[in-house]
């Protein structure tokens, strides 16, 4: 041990101070303030939650957003899945080259994504036109500006969140367990689904749950991709705040809208920390 | 990995490399759109030109939103910056009580969604009245980008070598003296790397911005607004300068990160 502490006791309070304070005036306070603002409608502290039990408009949005959102992560599932496998069966150059083609999107404006997409599958797009001219359709399929264009364009933004910790997990298994289970006799098909699969269950689950929430607070994509036809919260938060000065209704989604992200965030906490161990 | 049957491995590679491409097609998508001569969504383009371009940068507004963006995201991610490390040395370093927590508060941001964030500061602002205000968006943006610069900043200094500094002060280095020659040097990849990362989060940041920024423009909101109205292919051109502004960033923080590799392996 060395005599000369760098930083102890009370000083390493002092680093961590000036954003301390900041992150209160600037975070804590305005956070506190918005869940404050939902029980204090001058119709009576209960007032918007009554308004949006009653109203079932916010309640099929809530309903709307939650599918939606599961909705996005078993596709991400089923095609991050394979991805992080085969990502792992690769070597050297080619797992560098997969890897990066993984990433690159992640640093490319998700406004720029979505409006591939409008160019891709709009009724003008190259999807709707080569069928088309392939005579397979008569006239354009409505591939966007309603529900599966939110949920392609949800899952193309949040699918590298899902691959890379899966990823990770995978390259983490010890291969003598695998190779220990082929040793004994068992044909690949059991290896992968009585072994691999169950090892990687903790990750997957938790690649997952980070897609849910992601998905629960999605505001670009289905403002562009929706049409203004599928609401999801936030984009219903949007609406209240900005549009029909309905605050103390917006503060009090948003409240729900936290709750739903704290719980799911609590799971992932205890899922990654097990998939760690 | 599990050797299976040949087939097997040739639909995993198939379906692996389909994903790939749906991953990155919007990208590909983009880049030709943007030298179309069309003004309707063609694609493959019936010609090349650069009138998308032109539309950019002789559009006053365009360029104002550009300087807008520019200049928020440099003061927001220096803000976080300097805040960040700091903070990110006494997580690191020191021991007290509530530390996870503190450290969990400083990522929130990132943790949720960024329209309570901006619904939050909305109506905390509108009390005040900094709504629609520079000095507002640049508050915004630097919450956003806090947990950034903690995430990479905690890192950095993890990695290095507390001795290294012990070895300084105990030859009679003072702690700022010691912070100055010893510990920014080392960790200045790390920082520009940090510093990088945050002011693209702002860059290209949307929703906290719509809800704060009143009458100022910036491109992200300007992007946004344009798109959920019509489809004008200006936007194209701006997608295309973005991605290849990107790209070169990531090459950038690439390089720094294995420099910053590269002297932790020297020095221990």
């Amino acid at each position: 041990m060395s005599r000369i502490k760098l930083v102890s006791g009370p000083s390493g309070i002092r680093f961590v101070m000036p954003l301390g304070l900041a992150m209160l005036v600037a975070f804590n306070i305005p956070v506190v303030l918005m869940l404050a603002w939902g029980f204090s409608s001058p119709a009576g502290a209960l007032a918007p939650w009554a308004d949006m039990i009653e109203r079932t408009v916010y309640l099929r949005v809530l309903a709307n957003t939650f599918r939606i959102a599961l909705i996005c992560t078993l596709v991400c599932a089923v095609l991050g899945y394979p991805l992080a496998y085969w990502l792992c069966c690769l070597q050297g150059r080619a797992r560098m080259i997969a890897l990066a083609l993984v990433v690159l999107p992640f640093w490319v404006s998700i406004l720029v994504r979505t409006y591939a997409w409008i160019v891709v599958l709009g009724n003008n797009g190259v999807v709707n036109r080569s069928l088309l001219e392939l005579g397979l359709i008569t006239e354009p399929l409505a591939l966007i500006y309603n529900e599966l264009g939110v949920v392609i364009g949800t899952t193309n933004v949040l699918l590298p969140f899902l691959v890379l910790p899966l990823f990770a997990a995978m390259l983490g298994i010890d291969r003598r367990v695998l190779q220990a289970a082929s040793g004994l006799g068992a044909p690949p098909g059991t290896v992968f689904w009585r072994v691999f699969f169950p090892l990687t269950l903790p990750g997957l689950a938790a690649g997952c749950i980070l897609v849910f929430i992601l998905t629960l607070g999605f505001f670009i994509t289905p403002a562009i991709l929706g049409g203004g036809r599928v609401s999801m919260i936030a984009n219903m938060i949007d609406l209240l705040i900005n549009r029909m000065p309905r605050w103390e209704l917006a503060a009090a989604l948003s409240t729900v809208l936290l709750l739903a992200t704290f719980v799911c965030y609590a799971f992932y906490l205890k899922l990654s920390k097990r998939g760690a161990a | 990995m599990i050797a299976g049957p040949r087939w097997a491995r040739w639909l995993l590679a198939g379906f692996g490399s389909a994903v790939l491409v749906f991953l990155c097609l919007p990208i590909v998508i983009v880049v030709p759109m943007s030298f179309s001569s069309a003004s309707s969504l063609e694609f493959p383009p019936p010609g090349f030109s650069l009138r998308w371009y032109e539309a950019f940068f002789g559009d006053r507004r365009w360029l104002q939103a550009a300087t807008t963006s520019i200049s928020l995201a440099a003061l927001a991610s220096t803000l976080a910056l300097l805040l960040g490390s700091i903070a990110a040395y006494g997580l690191v370093r020191g021991r007290f009580r509530g530390r996870p927590l503190v450290e969990l508060n400083f990522m929130a941001p990132l943790i949720l969604p960024q329209i309570i964030t901006g619904v939050a500061l909305y109506i905390f602002f509108a009390r005040i009245g900094l709504l629609g205000s520079f000095a507002g968006l640049v508050i915004g943006h630097t919450v956003l980008a806090v947990p950034y610069t903690i995430l990479v900043m905690t890192v950095a200094i993890r990695a290095f070598d507390p001795d290294i500094e012990r070895a300084a002060m105990s030859l009679g280095a003072p702690w700022p003296l010691m912070a100055r020659r010893v510990l920014l040097p080392n960790l200045l990849p790390s920082a520009v790397a940090a510093w990088i990362f945050a002011f693209i989060i702002s860059f290209d940041e949307v929703i906290v911005t719509i809800f704060l920024a009143g009458a100022h423009e910036t491109i992200p909101k300007r992007m946004f607004n344009e798109l959920v109205l019509q489809v004008n292919p200006t936007i194209t051109a701006i997608a295309t300068l973005l991605i290849g502004v990107s790209i070169l960033t990531v090459w950038a923080v690439a390089v720094l990160i294995r420099r910053a590799g590269l002297l932790g392996r020297v020095l221990r």
